[in-house]
């Protein structure tokens, strides 16, 4: 779908430079914008994916264009049982998800809780740390000899293998991206009108029968929009299973296969088509449940959302749920605290001792690092927010030939594991100079700013297209019938509007591009020129510097967790700013 | 070039001088920040007019990053442990000949000759592949330190070791291919097949040997030596020793083809021969065997020097070209046998050590007879030394077109997909008469 | 069907601080179509969901027939509600939304079938049973939802603004069909609504509500007749309102205007009250001086077809004097003086 849609934008380009009598006239600068990041998706995103997925259709021997390499993949037993593991994995990682996330969007949205926001804001916290991180921080409490399985020895001459094999890689991968769901659900949730839930009360249902017939159903493209997005993101992932030495995965036999010395081996290249194929089905199967289905508008004269009492009795029993929850979800924090003040910590629950001395190994040997992730998320998520209000407002308000193809290709880059990307990159922009320096661009920093761009682009581009949504078009013809220019009317009145869901959306891109490992490890060319994950990464090698890369970690998820509080913040105000024209 | 950004202008003055004067010396590395920083800050201490810049990659990546950028290079330095990669790369001509002065350095470490003969890559600290263990570990678990390689193949260690993937770690594919010369090809693969029946895990990364050892995820480790010396200098419970058969072996620097700045190189490569930069490699988060003889007169109580204790690493003779004849093979059939297969052939060392136990009861000469039959399947290999030599059949693992008409027989999945089907179903098979044996 | 009566007794409720119902009393007979008529914030809808059990719990009592509901879940209550946005599930066809209450009732398949397919019947629409919601037009979702609540047989029906998102013709229709259907299924209804014409033209009696309190119940021709304040002849139909005083004279009473004009009241009319509410359609204009007349001058005037409306200065105050048109009349030019003769048998001291 994408690769026709850009192909004709593609044209389009080239068109414009050929024929400038008849095209240039009617090209406006919404038209320039659009033709612009066009090119700019098909330079980033679109040459270097097709570079890495060619060589999958290439014979190895003659260099033939050939389909024999899918047909070895799928005659390797090896390769379908990594297949199935990783189909396994993800779906597996939806259903403990949603476990988690289910009970926290519930009880936050449909009751009258203290500490809600907070209980949101926490739960948004576990995105924003690499999974690598995590997946350290969680073997040291619930791997084979960690705190809970040494402590349940002693106790009841019990342990549980959270952490053995696949085990280990569901329960990461759904504490890592449990957010994604419990955001959408939250909002799906926040969405449905009180009268749906009345009504059927009214009509008899209740408790578990309504939630099931009535509320669960109607947040369903919310829930279902989350998690094709955890199961795409965990089909992809490769950190993890790589960390927790689980090979037999299709992003891991990938990444084995690509980076291993002197093996042109075709395979690596046929697992990074089909992780990018079925990620791009995943999507495209939401995306069918979901049309027609959005229910969460809220309909005239209703009555907006339903939050009832809790009776003490249920109190209880839902701030012990959540409290069970957070401390599941937050161990990877506690462990990676622990670990940060820790002096030794080996074969025991806790650390044998506690010291400073890991912060200040790590504040004198990462300064360069957090500089760098400032710089680098903060030029990506500027660019992300630029170029997602330009392709929310073209996709919305403009009827440019194309528009839905330029959506669809920003969107894409979700389906693009961040290691295809980088293996892109490096071929790609190896043979181009930089203008001045004459360093290859590959090994040019900017470029890893621009790798984190496109990889946040899709989150950007849904937090405009959002805020846009919610901007009626009468305020915009009202600017323009009193005479404003097109131009004028976006400067003064559509951006302005916008700029609550823009500013959540530049954070949500920042946070997560600050912590992102799976493209720039590829593309850092030297230790001067890398980011705050890479940094963890590199003291999280050596058996002295674990504590001060556990250091280093908290520092980061303390400044983005103010970072995302900050945007909850932005958010909460400007819907109280938009709500309090039509209290009744 | 971001200095230009973060950097106020003096510095930027500051930095453009030190440009002029020696310039930028880009180093490709496999050794971790611990070790590079150290190093780096002696040798701009003692030369401030260069500037080190450390890419950090894993060795296997590094070659692949060198090879990746060949066509308009930017790196001066390569720098890892591993010869067969420095072999490799200098098989596709991407190294570069330099004289470097030398003295006081002797030829060889244990039976290892230090320098490539032809000068393309030079050693300059030593290190060998050993045992640690976790003390705690092995105390709760009730076992004692393994001293030799196929005390890791015991009973009572099954399920407690741990070990990094030959295709993974250059140092790791040094102490397979060490046991397969040490042995012989059918033996070595035998005892890599018996330790590995032992397995906890196979890890990804070199450091996740040390790493789980040093957390107790694993009691035993099959490591390279600094990193248990590093573990136990942080103050982790954790011991290390040498096996007799371990290859010494030297870690190596070699100027990149094409480099930037071949000076820099050159002048950074001379100094760690030195004897300052020679101590650099006795600081506590690095221990490295230093290669000059008279360094071990600053080393800590304890601490091993090739150069005297003749037992370390001197009962094998490793052969460099039969190694890099057969590199991707060996390793293709490592993650065929063991890695990809961990489970299968866990489960069936895991009954096999049952039905011995059982047998040394009832001294039942069925199920010995059985028994021996399951460690034939076990042990046996798809394919044989020979043609494992054989230069047309290694090179299907090899192969990199140069040209469209460059032929190649049969395709690589072809062969792994054989030799898969192969071992699951001898280790299915080993399994069953493990289960039937222990029943008798 | 079984006919429920409503008795609510000093019925109070607060959204924390605010108190929305301040002490109603009420009680509705069985069978009876009822309207709660107020404007908005008046406490109208918040009574109507103390009724379905909707909202904080009231203190007081609210008696469906003789079993008081409050502190009831709403699931126990059997009360039917249309809400004002319909509230029809989008995610279930017409036909699950209509059997929902059934098959909650846990009600044998074989036997919801016929009864949807009755109620749909009843509103009209068997044919669109198969229909999700969103393909529905306002008017037809309406009577889905209508259908919806009258399928589980409620002991009462409650009506949330029912006709508010429809368009004016439709509207019209709706409420007939409402009242129809009520009056078939002979169901005690509540109908809420801020319009003063769909309140007369459907419910036999209803109650006028402002600031959470019950201003006036009667049938809708007493409360237009005989408001019993200023708030209820205000809200229902339009007054004008002079101020001023009773004089009585033996039998003979007159209204003495602030301006000073007299205004003779017939014999009976109550002798006391500072107001006198006179309807636009009971005064006529006249170009001479008469009996019982104010004097005033055009300041506008609209022409409505049948009638046309004139804003006259008069008795202190602008008052809107309606008269009917036919062809060839003569209009009252804008600052045109003129005399208002008032009809005093139907105007109302307060």
């Amino acid at each position: 779908m994408s690769s026709s849609s850009s192909s004709s934008g593609a044209q389009a380009a080239g068109l414009s430079d050929r024929v400038p009598n008849w095209l240039v006239p009617n090209l406006s600068g919404l038209h320039i914008a659009a033709v612009l990041i066009a090119l700019l998706l098909i330079g980033l995103l679109l040459v270097p994916v097709a570079q890495v997925m060619i060589v999958a259709f290439q014979d190895p021997a003659t260099g033939a264009a050939t389909l024999q390499n899918f047909v070895d993949f799928f005659g390797t037993s090896l390769f379908r049982e990594s297949f199935w593991n990783s189909f396994y994995v993800s779906a597996m990682s939806v259903v403990v998800a949603t476990a988690i996330a289910l009970p926290l969007a519930y009880i936050t949205t449909r009751f009258h809780f203290s500490g809600s926001i907070l209980i949101q804001s926490l739960g948004f916290i576990p995105l924003i740390m690499p999974p690598f991180v995590g997946a350290v921080a969680m073997q040291l409490i619930f791997g084979r000899n960690g705190t809970v399985n040494l402590l349940l020895r002693d106790w009841f001459g019990i342990s549980i293998p959270f952490m053995e094999g696949l085990n280990g890689v569901i329960l990461v991968q759904s504490i890592h991206y449990f957010p994604f769901i419990l955001i959408n659900l939250s909002a799906s949730l926040r969405n449905i009108d009180r009268s749906m839930e009345e009504a059927a009360q009214n009509l008899g249902s209740h408790g578990m029968r309504l939630f099931r017939r009535i509320v669960f159903p109607l947040a369903m493209p919310g829930y279902i929009a989350g998690a094709a997005l955890v199961f795409i993101k965990v089909f992809d992932d490769l950190g993890t299973p790589l960390l927790l030495n689980v090979n037999n995965m299709l992003a891991p036999q990938a990444f084995l296969r690509i980076s291993s010395i002197g093996i042109s081996d075709p395979m690596g290249y046929v697992i990074s088509v089909i992780l990018v194929v079925f990620s791009i089905l995943s999507l495209w199967a939401s995306f069918l449940f979901m049309r027609g289905k959005d229910y969460a508008t809220v309909q005239k004269g209703g009555g907006g959302m339903a939050k009832r009492s809790l009776k003490p009795l249920e109190k209880t029993l839902a701030y012990g749920t959540v409290i069970l929850i957070l401390l599941v979800v937050l161990s990877p924090h506690l462990g990676l605290l622990l670990l940060s003040f820790g002096t030794i910590w080996s074969f025991a629950p806790l650390p044998d001792g506690y010291t400073l001395q890991n912060y200040i190994t790590m504040w004198e040997g990462s300064k360069t690092f957090i500089l760098n992730t400032v710089l680098y998320a903060g030029i990506a998520a500027t660019l992300d927010v630029i170029i997602g209000t330009a392709i929310a407002y073209i996709v919305l308000r403009t009827g440019i030939f194309g528009r839905k193809a330029l959506d669809y290709l920003a969107t894409a880059a979700l389906a693009v594991p961040g290691v295809v990307l980088g293996i892109g990159y490096l071929r790609t922009f190896h043979q181009i100079d930089v203008p001045f320096t004459g360093e290859p661009m590959a090994s040019w920093w900017v470029i890893i700013a621009l790798a984190l761009m496109i990889r946040r682009l899709p989150y950007a581009l849904r937090a405009c297209t959002a805020a846009l949504q919610q901007v009626s078009l009468a305020l915009e013809e009202a600017a323009e019938s009193l005479g404003a220019t097109k131009r004028r009317t976006i400067q003064k009145v559509v951006i302005p509007l916008m700029t609550g869901g823009i500013l959540a959306g530049f954070v949500t891109s920042f946070a997560t591009a600050a912590v992102e490992l799976s493209a720039t490890i590829m593309l850092v060319s030297s230790n001067n020129d890398a980011p705050l994950a890479y940094g963890i990464y590199l003291f999280m090698q050596t058996p002295s510097g674990r504590g001060a890369g556990a250091a280093l970690g908290i520092v980061a998820v303390i400044v983005v967790a103010i970072g995302t509080i900050a945007s909850q913040i932005i958010i909460e105000r400007d819907k109280k700013l938009k709500a309090s024209g039509d209290a009744h | 070039m971001r200095g230009t950004i973060l950097s106020s202008v003096a510095t930027l003055a500051l930095m453009t001088t030190a440009a002029i004067a020696g310039g930028k010396v880009t180093v490709i590395t496999s050794f971790p920040d611990s070790m590079t920083g150290p190093i780096e800050a002696a040798f701009e201490a003692a030369h401030p007019e260069f500037d080190l810049e450390i890419l950090n990659k894993k060795t296997s990546a590094g070659v692949k990053y060198i090879q990746e950028i060949a066509g308009d290079n930017t790196a001066d330095i390569f720098w890892a442990s591993a010869p067969d990669a420095f072999e490799v790369l200098k098989g596709d001509q991407l190294l570069s000949k330099v004289t470097i002065t030398s003295e006081g350095i002797p030829d060889r470490i244990g039976a290892y000759p230090l320098n490539d003969p032809e000068g393309y890559y030079f050693g300059f600290a030593g290190a060998g592949y050993g045992i640690m263990w976790n003390e705690r570990y092995l105390k709760a678990n009730d076992l004692a330190p393994a001293k030799e390689w196929m005390d890791l193949a015991g009973a009572e260690y099954h399920g407690h070791v741990g070990m990094s993937a030959p295709s993974r770690s250059g140092t790791t594919h040094l102490t397979v291919e060490t046991l397969l010369q040490g042995e012989g090809w059918d033996q070595g693969w035998s005892q890599w097949k018996r330790i590995a029946g032992n397995f906890r895990t196979v890890t990804e990364r070199s450091f996740g040997v040390p790493d789980g050892v040093n957390t107790g995820n694993f009691g035993l480790g099959i490591v390279i030596d600094f990193f248990g010396f590093s573990s136990k200098a942080s103050g982790f419970p954790v011991d290390f020793a040498y096996p007799t058969v371990t290859a010494l072996v030297p870690a190596n620097v070699a100027v990149v083809a094409d480099a930037p700045n071949e000076d820099g190189a050159v002048t950074f490569i001379n100094y760690m021969l030195t004897p300052e930069g020679q101590s650099v490699l006795l600081d506590p988060a690095i221990m490295r065997l230093p290669i000059n003889p008279a360094t071990y007169a600053e080393a800590p109580e304890g601490f091993p020097n090739p150069f005297e204790d003749s037992t370390i690493g001197a009962s094998v003779k490793f052969d460099v070209e039969k190694s890099g004849a057969r590199y991707n093979l060996v390793n293709s059939m490592f993650d065929v046998m063991i890695t990809y297969r961990l489970d299968d052939l866990r489960a069936a060392v895991g009954a096999l050590h049952e039905a011995e136990a059982r047998y040394s009861e009832t001294g039942n000469e069925e199920a010995k007879a059985l028994i021996d039959e399951a460690w034939a399947l076990i042990d046996a290999n798809p394919i044989d030394e020979a043609q494992s030599l054989d230069p047309e059949f290694a090179g299907i693992f090899t192969k990199k077109r140069r040209k469209a008409t460059d032929e190649v027989g049969e395709r690589q999945a072809e062969i792994e997909q054989r030799w898969d089907a192969f071992v699951v179903e001898n280790y299915a098979r080993a399994t069953e008469l493990a289960n039937k044996a222990a029943a008798m | 069907m079984t006919k429920a009566g409503i008795k609510i007794e000093d019925v109070h409720l607060s959204f924390g601080e605010t108190e929305v119902l301040k002490g109603v009393n009420l009680d509705i007979k069985p069978g009876e179509f009822f309207a709660f008529l107020g404007p908005s914030g008046s406490g109208k809808s918040t009574l109507l969901r103390a009724i379905a059990g909707f909202g904080p719990d009231p203190r007081g009592r609210i008696l469906i027939g003789d079993r008081n509901v409050v502190g009831q879940s709403p699931w126990k209550r059997n009360v039917g509600m249309v809400f004002q946005s319909y509230a029809l599930w989008p995610h279930m066809s017409v036909r699950d939304n209509v059997g929902f209450g059934l098959k909650e009732r846990k009600l044998p398949n074989a036997q919801i079938r016929p009864k949807v397919d009755a109620a749909l019947d009843l509103v009209g629409l068997a044919h669109l049973a198969d229909r999700m919601p969103n393909q529905l037009s306002g008017g037809q979702q309406q009577r889905i939802a209508l259908a919806r609540t009258i399928v589980v047989e409620p002991e009462v029906l409650l009506l949330d603004e029912p006709l508010s998102n429809l368009d004016a013709s439709l509207r019209v229709q709706m409420r007939r069909e409402l009242l129809n259907l009520q009056r078939k299924l002979g169901l005690t209804t509540i109908f809420v609504t801020h319009d003063q014409e769909e309140a007369n033209t459907t419910s036999d009696r209803m109650a006028v509500l402002d600031g959470g309190v019950i201003q006036q119940i009667g049938t809708p021709q007493e409360l237009y007749d005989t408001p019993a304040n200023l708030f209820v002849a205000n809200f229902l139909g339009t007054a004008n309102i002079l101020k001023g005083r009773v004089e009585a004279d033996g039998t003979a009473a007159r209204f003495v205007t602030e301006t000073g004009d007299h205004l003779s009241l017939p014999a009976g009319m109550r002798s006391s009250g500072s107001n006198i509410v006179l309807r636009p359609q009971n005064i006529t204009l006249l170009r001479e001086e008469g009996p019982n007349t104010l004097t005033g001058t055009i300041s506008h005037k609209e022409f409505l077809g049948s009638q046309i409306r004139y804003l006259v200065n008069a008795g202190g105050t602008e008052m809107v004097v309606d008269q009917s048109h036919s062809a060839g009349l003569d209009w009252f030019e804008t600052g045109t003086q003129v005399f208002l003769q008032t009809n005093t048998s139907s105007a109302i001291v307060l």
